[in-house]
């Protein structure tokens, strides 16, 4: 079996070009001079060819010399002792005199002869001490090494190295050397690709190509989607159970008159609940509606008659935020639907809680109307069952006490966790309330509020969560519905 | 709700046939929920329709009779006291009642905390915390005369020793020094004047705020002397007629009748006035969903007390006893029917008519916003209505403010969903831009003539290192281009919440539909926002109307 070359395609473009080119070696800087490329490009893909074999790489080091800028002037100029025999022959001797006329390099050419032997000095004088033929004939082979320094040459005397006069740098080289036959390469090429591209399908190309596996192992960056907030997926579900039932779906103001929150409802103009611990009214503001006199006579009539107590119409005009739901029961109530009445609302309410990881200051509650003309306390005990089961909870019963219902029931639904959850406050509209609305057939009422039951859905200890000003907590919130 | 303690021996020892789970299984039947605690009590909460079992006495009257082991409630022995008690003209509380109760037999620190448990439960509930009600407990053998009066005095002419203080005080000091007198001071003052109770001449209570040291009861006082002063006659009857019925319970007591004398008319107390109706069973049967038959009512009646007789067809007479403060009309005989079958026993029905659900066309909008919007890439988001007052100043809307908040960042409602979004993206602005949010609620405010406008909204807002308006207008002119919505465009819009110049408003006819742009930078500092943001609101019941999907269903 043939041996399998596994290249990535910027390798299997490169080997191309080189075996066009036709070399068995060559140095790497001249390579990518050849094939018009990117040194460092080259260099990388060339390591990678190397580590699977295809191609070697040797470094190799130059030695590489070159003229410094004194050395060009002992060229030009003659070398510093070479100047100063001149000077002595020309009949110039005193130390000063010499120094004065050589300038800068009297100190280099004074000691280079002395240390030569050319010269000594005597009383303030220099005295020449060889033949000066000789002294520039070997000065001259000096010059005859520094005039071939351009050229290259192999080796220069230690000397000229010191003397600053010759410059020596060290080059490394990169050598690349074909290991395995190009063509032989080339034959058994298969080109792996890291991402497939419009032009590999295009081209038909990818049919020859092999796609690089993945470590799949590795995780990827999360993904932040964007979401519906969970607490309103549970209310839309929750709206959905009702429609389901048959429920219609209505609606009310959350500034609300005293009348619709409390009165209609039979809570006494004294009760605990209406005091100022318990009850937010609104600083000022008013609303256009108009309460029909015969509808406050009524109230007023139910209110003395039934809690024995002055019941005063300027009371049941103030305004609150709503604390129930149960507000728009009482609306719907008043305008006199004909039997079968089967509605709902689902809106905010407001209480005077501080808030905490159990207490929020407002949240969601639904309320329903269900009524007809043979309508039963049993099948009001019958909804509250089915819309327990729809949540996929199980349901008990205990009786309760609301000022408006009677009988009253409250309804306990087992949580997940196994402990029992006091869900539904309901009963039967109490006859002062009918009579007080003017309906005149019975109607079970029930309610309850959404965010504890949502918080138990959503396994959350802490209600505030369910407000949250983390977007991430709800891109990633889980799926339990 | 009001929560009691009662002492598990106690109520085992007056119940002697039930063990304590049969007992809180009968509580809970009766609307109570228990809870065991660890010092030897249990916890009862009970609702404020039955303040007759706010006493051990009352309790175990009520638990016997659900358990079957009594029935009905016969009128307690009763004989005269010769005690009197004059009232004159007491204005701000002018009722008074009061009854002896013998051989109450306070035996131990329990009876006696459980008698006070009894007296301030009373006082919160019916009582509504002493303004209407106002309940002393005296041991009648130091009482010093049998010649009561109740009337107004000068508060700086009376000096007595109250409960609790070792010495004697004005009752102008009292009213100032005591925690009661600062608690319940106000109530029945007026002017320099304070309703007092004396036996002869001394200070026995100074109602509805405290009593006096003299007649102060204690382990080992036998025989109770009550008084109820209130605002409200027949209140006041009814609280006197459930304390001295529930201690006439207690083994060997007897009741002691006292007369009031009002100026014109002279009323012998405790009335223990029974109410008596007709309960028709058709009545019962309808209400219930159930076939009840007479025998079976008067046995079911008897076991909550009630004495139940036969009439004739499908009537009983029923007498309600004294100590039931709820009874209002026929119905509540209803529930207590229920509660004697059992609402476990009362089969749940399923309705037999069909009826059709429908959604608000308003959340059937919200449905398809929220879908477009996801898609669109915008974030939900949910926020509290209630904010703080520094966060309606960005918008130039005259708020409805809270008259009695409880906390500062929760006492006004929102003008704009704007103060919603900001909140929650200065908290996100170390997330990968552009960052999208929307949040659908509603807002109010005042319009000029004060009167109060809700609206129900739907806000988008984007958060980006650059901002241009097409960021907000791109998913804004698609998701009302999806809806069908034709609109004109004016580049009028509000002053302070936008860059002038760079916002703008959309119209269909002169009705508001949307308003977008870039948020001032001014806000966005005071918000301490480094972001620049771009914000669109729409309005949901204009965008409800003019939408397609409601002009294909006309």
């Amino acid at each position: 079996m043939k041996k399998e070359f596994k290249v990535s395609r910027s390798e299997y473009e490169l080997l191309k070009k080189i075996a066009r080119i036709g070399i068995e070696e060559a140095d790497i800087e001249e390579l990518a001079r050849e094939l018009g490329v990117n040194k460092s490009t080259l260099e990388s893909l060339l390591r990678l060819l190397a580590e699977k074999g295809v191609i070697g790489i040797e470094e190799t080091e130059e030695i590489n010399y070159s003229l410094t800028n004194k050395g060009e002037e002992a060229l030009s100029q003659g070398l510093p002792e070479e100047q100063l025999i001149d000077l002595i022959l020309s009949g110039t001797s005193s130390l000063e005199e010499i120094r004065s006329k050589l300038g800068d390099i009297a100190g280099i050419a004074i000691g280079q002869a002395l240390k030569k032997k050319y010269i000594t000095i005597k009383d303030g004088k220099i005295v020449l001490q060889v033949d000066p033929d000789q002294a520039k004939k070997e000065i001259n082979n000096l010059k005859i090494i520094l005039e071939k320094i351009p050229e290259g040459i192999k080796e220069v005397p230690k000397d000229l190295l010191k003397r600053g006069l010759v410059k020596k740098t060290r080059i490394k080289k990169e050598r690349v050397k074909i290991l395995v036959p190009l063509d032989e390469v080339l034959d058994n090429v298969v080109v792996e690709v890291s991402a497939l591209t419009r032009d590999l399908i295009r081209s038909g190309e990818w049919r020859q190509v092999a796609l690089k596996k993945y470590d799949i192992t590795a995780l990827p960056p999360r993904e932040y989607p964007a979401r519906k907030h969970y607490l309103s997926e549970f209310i839309e579900m929750l709206r959905d159970i009702l429609k389901e039932m048959g429920f219609k779906e209505v609606e009310g103001p959350i500034i609300e008159l005293e009348l619709f929150n409390f009165d209609l409802l039979f809570q006494p103009q004294d009760h605990p609940a209406r005091e100022i611990h318990d009850t937010l009214w609104i600083k000022e503001g008013r609303v256009r509606e108009v309460i029909p006199e015969e509808l406050l006579d009524r109230v007023s009539r139910v209110h003395s008659s039934g809690w024995r107590y002055e019941w005063s119409a300027e009371i049941a005009k103030r305004l609150v935020l709503r604390s129930q739901t149960t507000s728009v029961s009482a609306r719907i109530l008043v305008s006199k639907p004909k039997p079968p009445l089967r509605v709902f609302t689902l809106g905010r309410v407001y209480r005077s809680d501080v808030v905490d990881a159990t207490h929020l200051p407002e949240f969601h509650q639904l309320d329903g109307l269900d009524g007809d003309n043979a309508y039963t306390f049993r099948d009001l005990l019958g909804v509250l069952k089915e819309i327990s089961e729809r949540l996929g909870f199980e349901i008990k019963f205990k009786p309760g006490y609301f000022p408006f219902t009677e009988p009253s029931v409250e309804g306990y639904v087992r949580l997940p966790n196994g402990k029992w959850l006091e869900l539904f406050g309901a009963g039967m509209m109490r006859p002062e309330v009918l009579e007080m609305a003017g309906i005149d057939y019975p109607v079970g009422a029930w309610g309850f509020g959404v965010e504890r039951l949502a918080a138990a859905y959503y396994g959350l200890t802490d209600i505030r969560h369910l407000y949250t000003k983390d977007l991430r907590r709800i891109q990633l919130s889980k799926i339990k519905l | 709700m009001p929560v009691l303690k009662f002492k598990i021996d106690y109520l085992l020892k007056n119940i002697q046939y039930a063990d304590l789970e049969t007992i809180r299984d009968a509580l809970f039947r009766l609307k109570c929920e228990t809870e065991i605690l660890e010092d030897g009590f249990l916890e009862v909460e009970i609702n404020p329709d039955r303040p007759d079992m706010y006493s051990l006495e009352g309790l175990v009257r009520a638990v016997k009779g659900l358990l079957g082991a009594e029935r009905g409630w016969s009128r307690p022995s009763t004989q005269n006291s010769s005690i009197t008690v004059e009232v004159s003209n007491v204005e701000t509380r002018p009722y008074i009642a009061a009854a002896v109760v013998y051989n109450v037999n306070i035996r131990d620190d329990e009876d006696l905390r459980q008698l006070i448990q009894f007296q301030e439960k009373l006082h919160d509930t019916i009582g509504r915390r002493r303004r209407k009600v106002a309940i002393g407990f005296h041991d009648l053998d130091k009482l010093p005369s049998r010649q009561l009066y109740y009337k107004a005095l000068r508060i700086d002419e009376i000096e007595f020793q109250p409960l609790g203080i070792g010495y004697a005080k004005k009752a102008s000091k009292i009213l100032v020094e005591t925690e009661q007198g600062q608690k319940y001071g106000y109530i029945s003052l007026k002017g320099e004047f304070h309703p007092f109770l004396l036996s002869g001449s001394d200070v026995i209570a100074m109602p509805p705020v405290i009593n006096s040291n003299i007649t102060r009861i204690e382990v080992g006082t036998k025989h109770l002397f009550i008084d109820v002063t209130g605002t409200n006659k027949e209140v006041v009857e009814k609280v006197l007629d459930i304390i001295v019925s529930n201690l006439a319970e207690r083994k060997g007591a007897s009741i002691g009748q006292v007369h009031v004398l009002y100026n014109s008319a002279q009323i012998t107390y405790p009335t223990l006035k029974t109410v008596e109706t007709v309960l028709d069973l058709d009545y019962v049967n309808n209400i219930l969903g159930y076939s009840l038959e007479p025998h079976r009512a008067i046995e079911l009646l008897g076991y909550m007390r009630y004495n139940a007789y036969f009439m004739e067809g499908k009537r009983v007479r029923v007498e309600i006893p004294p100590f039931r403060a709820d009874y209002i009309s026929p119905i509540d005989l209803v529930e207590d029917i229920a509660i004697a079958i059992g609402y476990e026993k009362l089969q749940p029905s399923r309705p037999e008519k069909y009826t059709r659900g429908l959604l608000l066309y308003k959340n059937e909008i919200k449905r398809i916003l929220r879908d477009l919007l996801v898609g669109m890439g915008f974030t939900e988001v949910m926020q509290l209505s209630l904010v703080s007052p520094d966060d309606v100043e960005l918008v130039p809307r005259k708020p409805v403010f809270i008259k009695n908040p409880v906390q500062r960042d929760y006492s006004v409602l929102r003008t704009d969903l704007i103060i919603s979004l900001l909140g929650v993206l200065r908290q996100n602005q170390l997330l990968k831009k552009p960052v999208k949010l929307f949040e659908i609620g509603r807002i109010a405010y005042l319009a000029e003539n004060q009167e109060i406008v809700e609206k129900d909204m739907i806000a988008l807002a984007v958060m980006d290192d650059e901002m241009s308006i097409e960021k907000i207008q791109s998913p804004l002119y698609t998701l009302l281009e999806i809806l069908g919505i034709e609109y004109s465009i004016s580049s009028e819009c509000t002053e302070q919440i936008f860059i002038q110049g760079r916002c703008g408003s959309l119209m269909i006819g002169n009705q508001k539909l949307a308003e977008f742009g870039e948020v001032n930078p001014e806000i966005l500092e005071k918000q301490n926002i480094e972001y620049p943001i771009a914000y669109a609101n729409i309005d949901l019941e204009v965008l409800a109307k003019w939408s397609s999907k409601t002009l294909h269903r006309q």
